[in-house]
């Protein structure tokens, strides 16, 4: 059985013939997954100093010498690595004392928090498998982030609690701006929310089961959900880029709610996190500091958003970003500001931001080319043992190199 | 630059756009997936542009020209875009007074255009520009 | 789906009654059933006038006389599929054939699941097990209700 590191539900039950070390027929990967698998033999990065080809060892010195040389290095990403790298990247954070953050800064790290710090209750996939009645998808389209999410787990699959299939013992509610792929499947759970307008639901929401009637358009259905909820017997929420950025990291209307909803019946928030292992990144760096992204290690532990990617790169003199692309999701004005910091790329492919770097390292695919482990976005932890033989390290064993030579 | 259509444009992600991206973010493909915006059919007729027709999308921070698309759903005022780099020419790099780095949402003109949809090339110059 | 009026447009509309049946309409059902060939209307075949509808009813038809689709008339359009396995798991064959497999949501373990995913798309098999399959036919549409993206029709 092989494993799957193509997105953050780490699905476990992967078939593949192996001709050599080429992957032949594949079994139950979804298509993004069956893609990730693919990408072995495509654009991968080569280890490279200042534009020429170098060998990997000259490659980790130069970026352990570039780093050690720098007052205030920040080092990004880590949300593709395995939990292995992750530790080593920490601890390289410390032996530096430099900035460390993912693209959880600008994405669902404070729902993430919230749920490691315990302010935000949460269950795993297998619970919502077993139990759950409803399921609420808010700003969320796992049908395209994590294809198999309703089918592995939150809606269509039989459960301990769960077994007369999803049209008698499951609901879906969908809350987005634009019918998805997954309000598609939701169908008459569908409720279409104005952009931004996700504020203004919590708030008819939390009034309608208060027993109010809520300030929308169509009062009627508000209630009706409302009804719904109060009579579930457990309840999972799973958010979406969409909920995070439109509460612009304030989540204390959806806290108020979800703690509402737990008068009632009980309620988890599982978010749809993107790389494959930001949870564990987020964990890592939760039980080392009591944060999920945005720390500095410059006097003992900080944390602010003034040591997250977008405001640090102002006084940043040299960065490593690990498994992850900020320079294709950045506003352009911050890509720019990026290309101008002296920066070391690791990763196992070629990137817009590995195109940006002065240094390039080589990684191997994790759970394809190196074994290692990663939590799932609800938590829970998957070991996974290499596919095929690769001439890569492994991403822990390239940090480790790299942390040799500062 | 004057004109155009002020639209709301929310980004997402598609999942054959990931595909493409897992085969590589240099590819035609890639662009195909990412070089574009889903447009309200109105919107489409009064700005006089067409399914696959370029179109200007233009921000403070940035423009792009990319492939128009019709959406299924009406949404007039509203665009929908993949999130990838021609989105984040778009999007402005000043983070708010609460310290939130938007990337989701955004207004923009967009306007019929001229010419080709902008390469990967193009915006890397730009990244890369002194 | 394909409408008998759409096929009908297509046919000569003579009722000439030389494939067998009365009407044109009549033919323009037995096309979709897969009782008719589209060669059983002669002069659609013979005549240059009726070349551009042959063209077009070829085309129409295309979907249903592909090897694609089975016989219970299903036709996955590989193009669009997610690989999600809402189907494979939605499917009550699935789910009463391989109860630790495909009903809790993981692939298939009992080699008795119909639908399954195959490099990221899904693949019908076993399709004499379909629902939809011989003379006691129910109308199940599980697998297409559950699909993100129309990937799965009936024809």
């Amino acid at each position: 059985m092989g494993l799957c590191t193509g997105c953050s539900l780490l699905c476990d039950d992967i078939v593949v013939e192996l001709d050599g070390d080429k992957i032949g027929k594949t079994m139950n990967l979804c298509r993004k997954g069956h893609a990730h698998y693919n990408s072995l033999g495509s654009e991968r990065l080569t280890p490279s100093v200042g534009g020429s080809q170098v060998g990997i060892e000259d490659a980790a010195r130069a970026a352990g010498e570039l780093l050690a040389g720098a007052e205030n290095p920040l080092l990004f990403g880590w949300e593709g690595s395995t939990l292995e790298a992750q530790r080593a990247g920490v601890d390289l954070a410390k032996k530096l004392g430099s900035a460390i953050d993912g693209p959880s800064s600008y994405s669902q790290g404070m729902i993430a928090e919230k749920i490691l710090a315990g302010e935000i209750p949460t269950c795993t996939f297998d619970d919502v498998r077993n139990f759950a009645d409803v399921s609420i998808y808010w700003g969320d389209d796992p049908s395209s982030s994590h294809p198999r999410h309703m089918s592995r787990f939150s809606y269509f699959p039989r459960g301990e609690k769960r077994q007369k299939g999803y049209e008698e013992d499951r609901e879906a509610i969908v809350i987005d701006v634009r019918k998805s792929p997954t309000a598609q499947i939701a169908a008459d759970g569908f409720f279409k929310i104005s952009p931004g307008g996700d504020g203004a639901f919590i708030e008819a929401l939390t009034a309608a089961l208060a027993g109010k009637i809520p300030k929308v358009e169509d009062k009627k259905r508000m209630l009706n959900l409302a009804t719904k909820l109060r009579k579930a017997k457990f309840g999972a929420i799973f958010t979406g880029l969409g909920l995070a950025h439109s509460l612009r990291g304030d989540l204390s209307g959806f806290t108020a709610l979800v703690g509402k909803l737990n008068e009632l019946a009980r309620f988890s928030v599982i978010p749809s996190l993107g790389d494959y292992n930001t949870r564990g990144f987020n964990q890592t760096l939760f039980d080392e500091t009591g944060h999920v992204d945005a720390v500095s290690f410059k006097d003992g532990v900080s944390y602010g958003r003034k040591f997250g990617i977008a405001r640090f790169l102002d006084s940043c003199d040299a960065v490593m970003v690990v498994g992850s692309d900020p320079a294709a999701v950045l506003p352009a004005a911050l890509a720019r500001k990026l290309a101008k910091v002296p920066m070391v790329a690791v990763g196992s492919h070629r990137t817009i931001t590995s195109g940006l770097a002065r240094v390039s390292v080589p990684t191997a695919v994790a759970g394809l080319e190196a074994g290692g482990a990663g939590l799932r976005t609800d938590g829970v932890k998957v070991e996974f043992d290499r596919l095929v033989g690769s001439v890569h390290l492994s991403d822990a064993d390239v940090i480790r190199r790299i942390m040799e030579e500062v | 630059m004057a004109g155009g259509r002020e639209l709301t444009v929310i980004t997402y992600r598609g999942i054959f756009q990931e595909v493409e991206e897992a085969r590589g973010m240099y590819s035609d493909g890639y662009r195909d997936q990412s070089a574009v915006v889903a447009l309200d059919g109105r919107d489409m007729k009064e700005m006089g542009v067409e399914a696959g027709e370029p179109v200007r999308l233009a921000t403070a921070s940035g423009d792009v020209v990319v492939a128009a698309k019709l959406s299924e759903e009406d949404h007039p005022g509203v665009a929908f875009m993949p999130a990838s780099p021609w989105s984040a020419q778009l999007l402005s790099g000043d983070v708010g007074e609460d310290g939130f780095l938007e990337l989701k949402r955004f207004a923009a003109r967009a306007s019929p255009g001229e010419g080709e949809v902008t390469t990967i090339g193009e915006i890397e110059a730009g990244i890369k520009a002194p | 789906m394909i409408s008998a009026m759409e096929v009908y447009q297509l046919l000569p509309k003579t009722n000439c009654k030389r494939c067998g049946l009365p009407t044109c309409m009549a033919f323009a059902v037995g096309l979709l059933g897969r009782e008719k060939k589209i060669e059983d209307c002669t002069p659609l075949l013979e005549e240059a006038k009726y070349e551009k509808k042959l063209a077009g009813l070829r085309e129409l038809l295309a979907p249903i006389l592909s090897a694609d689709a089975t016989e219970t008339g299903m036709v996955i359009h590989p193009e669009k599929c997610y690989g999600c396995g809402n189907c494979v798991v939605a499917c009550p064959v699935n789910v009463a054939n391989d109860p630790k497999g495909t009903a809790i949501g993981r692939g298939p373990v009992s080699g008795k699941a119909i639908l399954m995913v195959e490099d990221g798309v899904v693949k019908c098999v076993h399709v004499d097990e379909c629902r939809r399959f011989g003379p006691e036919k129910v109308l199940c549409n599980a697998c297409i209700a559950t699909c993100p993206s129309k990937a799965i029709e009936f024809i």
